[in-house]
């Protein structure tokens, strides 16, 4: 963002022309898409050419949701030849109003598969800025489409994109005692859908490892509430801890090599933690009453959890082996189910008031408080890979559940679209 | 419940057969367990005054009404060593999930531990918690499950 906001300071003379960013909105970079070529000849090409023609409007409509980032309308009249993706014309771009200029191609392998290259180009300054190929199954082209999205993304907004992520949540049918929940799991844009358990047994709180591979939630398969993990290809299941004590919340460390999770003994709720794998938990919190939604930091070296030992529901911070506990939040009402931002700078969390509940912002040394969201139904905050950007579960008056996803930047929270109700959702980071 | 209903109507479908088909009856009349337990547990919630005992938002602590009606259950439990019994614990509405989840657990197991003190076997009794995931919320109920 400050190398952005650098390079528009220095070339301001120069673009003082191009009006094409909306007054009063913090400036958003603009970038030419033109349509992905292909080395291709023949039938192949075609093939090539259209698949690139699909992946072009992909990667403009991912940019275009971003505050950051406005892609020019792409023009299948803007064809360039292969040679072009690694020397185009810069001055076409630059005098339609692009700072940025995404290019690339999509080629057949002998394998059946596809390698989609990617470009990014600083138009200003007439050089690149970064460059990624992508292999992939014909079928996964979305996929290839949105890492470019995100290599473009990453070049102009200098954070991860939300593009290649997935989203775990809890679909919900019917009312009452016979209202089913399954976990479905999607792509971040809503393609993909698919339920992962059966509906046959309660299922909470999917919680995703970091690339996307296997998500540990809380089921009442056996009668109590207790993390189970699922592989998410294979299918195969099983429970995180050997045991029939109740447990719950769990969250994959940012490397995946660890779950941090509740666990009941007698009255107590406390945090522990244990290897992904499997292996012995390691009990990490002591303290009499509720400590539950443990959540790392991107390091791994620190929690940050809810408890209400001083009375009511406050968050804490402590070190990854339970050490140097702190209380983070002082204001008033309750504060629950803390989740620390991927870039490490804030701390989003559900609020409990007399207005509700509400999602907030906190910094990590306890200042810069900051409701996100007016309620009254809100709760469980999930970040995007960008940390821009958070999404959370909205109750509606008649009981009815959505997600909703909401920036940083203080615009209005969206709905996203999933073909039935929804809780509990999960925001992967960016896949491999 | 409905399982129970279910077990009913094909414990009399059976009784149905076994009149067409004579070699049947040896096994005896079908399922008797069921309609036992049942009959438990209507005698159960009317000599304890309740299954259900409610706690104030955000509280765990049992009060005086929910003393009393767990007093009278375990008085009975003491009488039927070989009921096994449930103890489910629900949280608040305006509760998060985790927390709810949690508070369930705990309200569930205040009551378990009342009724250990009043001389009801431990191994007698377990504990779940709904959290906030099931209507009625802010109580817990002692759920007769089977008898031994």
């Amino acid at each position: 963002m400050r190398r952005i906001s650098l390079t528009l300071l220095l070339l301001g003379i120069a673009t003082a022309t191009h009006a094409q960013q909306q007054p009063g909105t913090p400036a958003a970079t603009v970038i030419a898409v033109p349509p992905l070529t292909s080395p291709d000849s023949g039938t192949k090409g075609n093939q090539m050419l259209a698949t690139g023609w699909d992946a072009t409007q992909l990667i403009v409509s991912d940019l275009r949701q971003t505050p950051e980032v406005m892609p020019l309308t792409p023009n299948r009249d803007d064809y360039y030849s292969y040679p072009e993706v690694t020397a185009p014309t810069f001055s076409k771009w630059r005098s339609a109003g692009a700072k940025a200029l995404l290019t690339g191609f999509v080629q057949a392998r002998s394998d059946g598969r596809l390698t989609v290259g990617c470009y990014v180009y600083d138009l200003d300054k007439g050089r690149e800025l970064a460059r990624k190929g992508f292999v992939v199954n014909p079928n996964d082209w979305r996929r290839a489409a949105h890492k470019c999205s995100g290599l473009a993304y990453q070049a102009v907004a200098n954070a991860p994109g939300v593009f290649d992520t997935r989203i775990a949540y809890v679909a919900e049918n019917g009312v009452g005692d016979g209202r089913t929940r399954r976990i479905a799991i999607m792509d971040s844009d809503g393609y993909n859908h698919r339920y992962v358990t059966s509906g046959s047994t309660m299922v909470l709180t999917p919680r995703l490892s970091p690339k996307a591979a296997q998500v540990a939630y809380v089921s009442f398969a056996s009668g109590d509430p207790s993390v189970r993990v699922l592989d998410i290809e294979s299918g195969q299941d099983r429970p995180l801890v050997p045991n029939d004590a109740i447990s719950f919340a769990p969250r994959y460390s940012p490397d995946g090599s660890r779950i941090a999770f509740s666990m009941m003994q007698g009255p107590n709720s406390d945090i522990y933690v244990v290897g992904s794998a499997g292996g012995l938990p390691q009990r990490l919190t002591t303290s009499p009453g509720v400590d539950t939604d443990p959540s790392f930091s991107p390091d791994g070296s620190r929690i940050v959890f809810e408890s209400d030992r001083g009375g009511s529901q406050q968050l804490y911070v402590m070190n990854a082996d339970g050490s140097a506990e702190r209380r983070l939040s002082f204001g008033g009402g309750w504060y629950a189910s803390p989740v620390w931002s991927p870039d490490g700078e804030w701390i989003a969390f559900t609020r409990r008031g007399q207005d509700g509940r509400r999602i907030g912002i906190i910094k990590t040394d306890g200042t810069g408080e900051r409701m996100l969201t007016t309620g009254p139904g809100d709760e469980g905050p999930s970040w995007g890979a960008s940390s821009r950007e958070i999404l959370f579960q909205r109750a509606g008056p008649g009981g009815r559940t959505g997600l909703f996803r909401v920036g940083l930047d203080g615009s209005q929270p969206r709905q996203i679209t999933i073909p039935q109700d929804g809780s509990d959702p999960d925001w992967s980071g960016v896949m491999d | 419940m409905r399982k129970t209903v279910l077990f009913i109507a094909l414990a009399f479908s059976a009784a149905t057969a076994s009149a067409q088909l004579p070699f049947l009856s040896k096994r005896g009349p079908a399922q008797p367990v069921v309609q036992g337990i049942d009959a438990l547990r209507a005698e159960f919630a009317a000599q304890s005054g309740g299954t259900t005992i409610y706690y104030s938002a955000g509280n765990v602590g049992l009060a005086a009404p929910a003393r009393t009606v767990l007093t009278a259950q375990a008085a009975w439990l003491r009488r039927h060593p070989e009921v096994v019994v449930r103890v489910e614990g629900y949280g608040d509405s305006g509760d998060t999930r985790d927390h709810a989840l949690a508070v369930g657990a705990r309200r569930a197991e205040e009551a378990r531990s009342y009724l250990v003190l009043l001389g009801v076997p431990a191994a007698q009794l377990s504990t779940t918690s709904w959290g906030k995931e099931r209507p009625g919320l802010g109580r817990s109920v002692t759920v007769l499950v089977r008898t031994n």
